[in-house]
């Protein structure tokens, strides 16, 4: 057995309120003989501090009703504003001290946050127990965020919210499954743990793609020996979940990342005889809304919604904009009018603000040489290693595949995508490309990509 | 500093008591000639151009000083505060001891221009009335720009105190600064960790 890395968390750190109950349940999510291999390791590092302060957030939630700032701003904004913008360096520079009007301030995208993380930290918030967050996403921009374990904790409280919308009260308790997050590409972060809120609850974060498994047959072996209390995941990885012979049934499903249309939403809801909830999230903000039919609850109490048009003014109401969020739950990483490059309008529901048209991400499939489809994230894991700063896939009718970067170099980023997709692939690369903001980062010509 | 000036006190009495209008937010689009019926000082916003043009009236100029315009112009972080810091002195240099002695308008706007780009990163508009040191220093500084020195000093005695008025604020701007960068290069080490790099669970993935 080789050394531990001094450097690494250890299951101390990892779960530092592990249970007898917890730690028998690591053991059989772990060791099951249909288990998949699990490439990675993590924990919910919930301190006892730490779940306090996330018990006292989903107390909070319970107590607040939904946002309500119809014509007015909301009670809570202008001490956030002015305590953003005396402790956070970015937003320190926009005034030298001044009172200026919300509408005035500036907005902010991906790109400021992806140039300098650090800028946006708050000087008062310790920075001893930091957690990252990586994403890739479709604008091109690769983001490191800055959070915390109750951070990401209060992820929970704000699901079960949505999910008693639609009549779901999770149990938890030791000894069950609460959550199976399920990924299916070619690379995938995976580990298991338990949930501190509900009560040392088994979760698994699994990769469906077969060449994690002993047996492809086990996939189903596996989660149905699980039972899990619901599973999350995104239209893709569901559309794999929905063909295992599974005898088990969840209590929901809850789908993010991606856009999940009306007919795979109700093919789901069909093969699992569940609700399948549609949750808007960030990595930015964590989740935002919820959808219920067309419209979209919010979700976050503290959380003001703006659509903004190109100019950064207010769309006119019920027009169409750029949905910019402030404020939220994460107090390393303070929101203030952050475009988020997703669009919809707003609709009031007497004081309650909801969205309507919400257009985020739409999942695109590439097809390799050989004829397989491939998820637009094998290809963001793909072109990782490289330090582009933005660049767009798109393949035509023929399937030949054209990328262009800004910067990078071409050889070995065609080496890459043809690793990716088979020897047999045309790729060109136009590597001095430039682009005019924000881009849909993944296209494709062909029948049956998107 | 060659010439004897106004006596300071008076100076930093006309400063504490500038009217909060002269501190208002800039507006969006600055002009020295705004359209009739658009008083500065407006819910639009305070037309500083204006304002600064209607000062260089009271000085004797006959005409919209070539380049006052570019004076208006919002290009970096600071600009709100430079228009605040201009409407400032033009409530300053409108007091009687100025206009009687009626100044070149071009040096009074080089003066102006000159003190508030000076002074915008570092000195908020409100605090160079509210506090006592951040006064003086305004006070100071425009008055030597303009070639004078405080009634009652003489030449060495004043620019001294004007470089220590100084000197401490940039000292302090400067350690706070350095902080910056080292709280920066701390959080971007706290990241890069591999505890940090191993994240925390989250029910779901965006």
């Amino acid at each position: 057995m080789s050394p531990r890395d001094p450097l690494e968390p250890d299951d101390a750190e990892r779960y530092p309120l592990l249970t007898e109950d917890g730690r028998r349940m690591l053991q059989f999510l772990r060791e099951h003989p249909n288990a998949p291999m699990f490439r990675n390791r993590s924990g919910n590092r919930l301190t006892a501090d730490d779940l306090a302060a996330v018990r006292e957030f989903e107390r909070d939630l319970a107590a607040t009703p939904a946002p309500g700032w119809a014509g007015e701003r909301p009670a809570w904004l202008v001490d956030f504003v002015r305590r953003a913008m005396v402790q956070v360096p970015h937003y320190r520079a926009y005034s030298a001290g001044e009172d200026v009007p919300f509408e005035a301030l500036p907005t902010i995208c991906r790109a400021d946050l992806s140039r300098d993380i650090a800028a946006f930290v708050p000087d008062d918030v310790p920075i001893d127990r930091l957690i990252n967050f990586r994403t890739s996403g479709t604008s091109g921009h690769p983001l490191l965020i800055a959070s915390h374990p109750a951070v990401a904790a209060s992820y929970l409280p704000l699901h079960r919210v949505a999910l008693r919308h639609f009549g779901v009260e999770l149990r938890g308790g030791s000894g069950r499954v609460g959550v199976v997050l399920v990924g299916f590409q070619r690379q995938c972060f995976t580990y298991v743990s338990v949930t501190p809120l509900l009560g040392d609850s088994g979760l698994a974060k699994i990769n469906l793609h077969p060449a994690d498994w002993r047996d492809p047959d086990d996939r189903a072996r596996y989660l149905d020996a699980l039972d899990p209390e619901m599973y999350t995941g995104d239209p893709v990885s569901f559309a794999e979940l929905a063909k295992l012979p599974l005898t088990t049934r969840p209590r929901a499903l809850l789908s993010t990342s991606m856009a999940l249309l009306p007919a795979t939403r109700r093919l789901l809801e069909d093969r699992f005889a569940c609700p399948v909830v549609d949750v808007y999230s960030l990595n930015e903000s964590g989740p935002v809304a919820f959808a219920d039919g067309d419209v979209w609850h919010l979700l976050q109490p503290r959380m003001l919604v703006e659509l903004l048009d190109d100019a950064g003014r207010p769309a006119a109401p019920g027009e169409r904009g750029e949905i910019a969020l402030t404020g939220g739950f994460n107090p390393w990483l303070p929101l203030l009018r952050y475009r988020t490059g997703d669009t919809a309008a707003l609709a009031f529901h007497g004081r309650e603000p909801r969205l309507v048209g919400l257009s985020g991400r739409p999942p695109i499939r590439f097809r390799t040489a050989g004829g397989e489809w491939l998820n637009n994230i094998d290809v963001t894991h793909a072109l990782g290693r490289f330090a582009l700063a933005q660049w767009t896939l798109h393949q035509h009718a023929d399937g030949r595949l054209e990328l262009r970067t800004s910067g990078g170099h071409a050889g070995a980023l065609g080496r890459a995508l043809i690793d990716l997709f088979g020897a047999g692939a045309a790729i060109d690369v136009d590597t001095g490309a430039t682009f005019d903001g924000k881009v849909r980062q993944y296209t494709s010509d062909l029948g049956g990509a998107s | 500093m060659t010439e004897e000036g106004p006596p300071l006190e008076l100076m930093l009495r006309r400063l504490a008591e500038t009217p909060l209008d002269f501190l208002a937010e800039p507006a969006p689009a600055q002009t020295p000639t705004p359209a009739s019926g658009q008083a500065p000082g407006q819910a639009v916003g305070i037309h500083t151009l204006a304002v600064v043009n209607d000062l260089l009236r009271l000085h004797g100029a006959t005409a919209v000083a070539a380049g006052l315009a570019a004076h208006g112009a919002k290009d970096g972080p600071h600009s709100t505060n430079r228009l605040r810091l201009l409407s400032l002195l033009a409530w300053l240099l409108a007091d009687d001891w100025f206009l009687t002695g009626r100044r070149d308008p071009a040096g009074i706007l080089a003066a102006m221009a000159a003190a508030a780009a000076e002074l915008a990163p570092l000195v908020p508009a409100r605090a160079a009335v509210r506090d006592p040191e951040r006064r003086e220093e305004l006070a100071r500084l425009t008055l030597s720009h303009l070639s004078l020195r405080p009634a009652g000093e003489t030449e060495t005695s004043a620019r001294d105190r004007l470089t220590m008025l100084s000197t401490a604020e940039r000292t302090r701007v400067l350690a706070a600064s350095r902080q910056a960068e080292e709280r920066a290069r701390a959080i971007r080490e706290a990241l890069a960790k591999k505890k940090a790099e191993e994240s925390a669970d989250k029910w779901s993935r965006e």
